[in-house]
């Protein structure tokens, strides 16, 4: 009977663990052109992901985001987790991307949501906008970002 | 066998438990923007008779597996001075559903959508500046194979709270070449597209060759590798004599050329434009923000400062000629104190035979070169030095007769963090020109306290020849998804960044309290 409640408690970890994710199903490029499905994309399972909308032209957004760069091996080694940024650069200034990226020594997967359909489907209103997703939910999200707001997202990690 | 038919059903039921729990996902939003207008001759206030304007959008939208379904209610009581249109109404105004399975999607409704960089189409919307251009009607996405994908979009377009009185038509074909290969991944990424577009009204003058419908056909191709892309586009627009072109019975043509490059630490980007008779509408008498079709935007650099936001470019639809420049670059190995470079350098000018778009004018529109140094001095001090020299043609961007005007301008915006979760920002500026209404100076002292509160006092001082003071205060309230600010001041249009989020507005002397609310459900 023991046996059979831990292989029930598993069997339900295991259906818990793969629960198909219901985030929208919106499609956003790879910085070479290459489409990716956000559903897919965020549908990991127990690693907490960072999700960062910015753009080239958003002073705070590249302040968040180099600063949380900056401090990215030695935090990733106290709790293991991973970090996109989807920038919603239209094409006004996306092209620049893959430059800009490259010429700020930015070391983490950058995605283009050119016409905003990944912003307006998880409703965002104003950038820089983070959010963590975790087994395929949205379990933190901050609008804003001024100096300090990466202790409270780290804090936030830790305890995943 | 007994104990696996338990455990059998256990299973079963608890893969049950776990659908019916699963709610699919729930999102909404709120962003609301009121003005409480004063009145102030000094700097020409647009001043409303009821001196409020409140612009205020509600979304909602929901996913479950393949299906999605979305609202948008808009309130304007009345909409906000300076804003393209002036109404004191509230609707629900978008709507749509839509089933996305692995190789098609169907949206019924409201959508927006773009071909390739949007030369040829794009629906989009920026509340900000009050374009909302979604069409109404059908938008399917098919892949029949991998390296294939197709749009085919019909529809009105979104005109205020109303629709155009035509039919935009379009489909779209990407062709991924790298999905042809044999090779898992292949180095390069070769893909060429081609859309074409059609716009009808009716048309019922007495001109028998007129053209009730305005045709318009762009290809593109794209090669990117590790290190390396190139981009190609081409749009050719059909006979489409309008307000806009002064009912010119010529086609219109586009061609965006981009190529960038990149190594170590270093990013180049090249982007070059040429583009003639190419205002697109729904309406052939609309104008400035109204139904557009397509999206020619000003490639330039977006700049958001006080003073680099003073002479902005403005992409010429009708003819220009001209591109851009950026380089991008990390000096030092420290990893901890980086220096950080980036250059812009842009140019514009006019076309010098009507409709060659490979013919380059005597008559420049606009030139920009920005230097910008980006230091990190330690974990508390960062700072941010940018010089910009500048060539702007007032009467072209602006319309009208006016001198041109050569700027320099100097940016220093210093942050320290002098606790781990407080900091204050502080910026000097100052535009240094003899042309237009001569200099102006600038600063902005903000403090913070994350993860919620920031304030902000700014002004920024035309001391030349206007003699006037833009001063500003106001702050902000974040908690998670939602922000609540309250400003206080004098505003020139343009965006304007504070407490880290940008903003465009339009110039008026007002309380403004804004309130943003985005909600994901867990």
């Amino acid at each position: 009977m023991r046996k059979l409640c831990i292989i029930l408690l598993c069997l339900f970890y295991y259906t818990f663990g793969f629960a198909q994710t219901d985030l929208p199903q919106v499609k956003i490029k790879t910085l070479n052109g290459a489409e990716v499905g956000f559903a897919q994309l965020s549908a990991n399972k127990d690693t907490a992901l960072i999700v960062s909308f910015w753009a080239t032209w958003c002073i705070p957004c590249i302040t968040e985001l180099e600063t949380i760069n900056d401090q990215l091996q030695e935090r990733q080694l106290q709790t293991p987790f991973k970090l996109i940024a989807v920038s919603v650069d239209d094409t006004r200034s996306s092209a620049r991307v893959p430059s800009f990226v490259k010429g700020r020594g930015w070391n983490f997967p950058i995605y283009l949501d050119t016409n905003s359909d990944l912003k307006r489907a998880l409703n965002i209103n104003d950038i820089p906008h983070i959010l963590i997703i975790k087994n395929g939910k949205i379990i933190y999200q901050h609008t804003g970002y001024v100096p300090g707001n990466e202790e409270e997202l780290f804090e936030v990690i830790s305890k995943q | 066998m007994k104990n696996c038919l338990i455990i059998l059903y256990c299973v079963m039921s608890l893969s049950a438990f776990t659908q019916t729990t699963d709610r699919g996902h729930l999102s909404g939003s709120f962003d609301s923007y009121t003005q409480f207008y004063q009145k102030d001759e000094k700097i020409n206030a647009i001043l409303p008779q009821d001196k409020v304007g409140s612009n205020n959008f509600l979304k909602l939208d929901y996913t479950y597996k393949g299906f999605s379904a979305g609202v948008q209610f808009e309130s304007y009581l009345p909409s906000i001075a300076g804003y393209p249109f002036n109404i004191n109404e509230s609707k629900l105004i978008n709507r749509y559903f839509k089933y996305t399975a692995k190789k098609i999607s169907v949206q019924v409704g409201d959508f927006y959508e773009q071909f390739g960089s949007g030369l040829i189409y794009r629906s989009w919307e920026n509340r900000q500046i009050g374009i909302n251009n979604a069409l109404e009607g059908i938008n399917v996405q098919v892949t029949p194979v991998s390296f294939l994908h197709v749009k085919i979009i019909s529809g009105k377009q979104r005109k205020i709270f109303d629709r155009a009185n035509s039919v935009v038509r379009g489909a779209d074909a990407t062709i991924d070449f790298s999905k042809l290969s044999k090779k898992e991944n292949p180095k390069a990424r070769i893909e060429a597209g081609f859309s074409y577009v059609s716009r009808y009204q009716q048309y019922t003058g007495p001109d028998v060759d007129f053209p009730a419908t305005v045709r318009a056909a762009a290809a593109r191709l794209s090669i990117s590798g590790a290190n390396a892309s190139f981009g190609l586009e081409y749009v050719q627009k059909g006979k489409d004599p309008s307000i806009n072109n002064n009912q010119d019975l010529g086609n219109g043509r586009a061609l965006l050329v981009n190529g960038s490059v990149a190594a170590g630490k270093f990013g180049l980007n090249l982007t070059l434009r040429s583009i003639s008779n190419m205002d697109f509408r729904g309406e052939r008498d609309a104008i400035a923000t109204s139904v557009p079709v397509n999206f020619i935007p000003a490639l330039t650099r977006p700049h958001d400062y006080l003073t680099t936001n003073i002479y902005v470019y403005n992409a010429q639809a009708q003819g220009e000629i001209g591109g851009q420049a950026d380089i991008y670059y990390t000096i030092g190995k420290n990893v901890k104190k980086p220096s950080r470079i980036g250059i812009n350098f842009s140019h514009y000018r006019s076309l010098q035979t009507k409709n060659n778009i490979f013919s380059i004018g005597d008559n420049a529109y606009f030139r920009d070169l920005s230097i910008e140094w980006k230091k990190k001095w330690d974990n508390k001090l960062s700072s941010v030095l940018a010089y910009h020299n500048l060539f702007y043609n007032k009467s072209v961007v602006e319309g009208g007769i006016y001198d041109n005007i050569t700027a320099n301008i100097v940016v220093l915006n210093t942050t320290y963090k002098y606790a781990a979760k407080k900091s204050f920002r502080f910026e000097l500026q100052h535009l240094f020109t003899q042309d237009d209404n001569g200099n102006w100076a600038a600063a902005v002292t903000e403090f913070n306290f994350a993860p919620s509160f920031s304030f902000y006092v700014s002004d920024l001082y035309n001391y030349d020849v206007t003699n006037t003071h833009y001063p500003n205060i106001g702050g902000s309230f974040t908690k998670n998804g939602s922000r609540f600010s309250v400003a206080y001041g004098r505003q020139r249009a343009g965006l304007f960044c504070v407490g880290g989020i940008c903003r465009f507005v339009p110039a008026a002397t007002a309380i403004t309290a804004t309130l943003t609310i985005t909600f994901n459900s867990k």
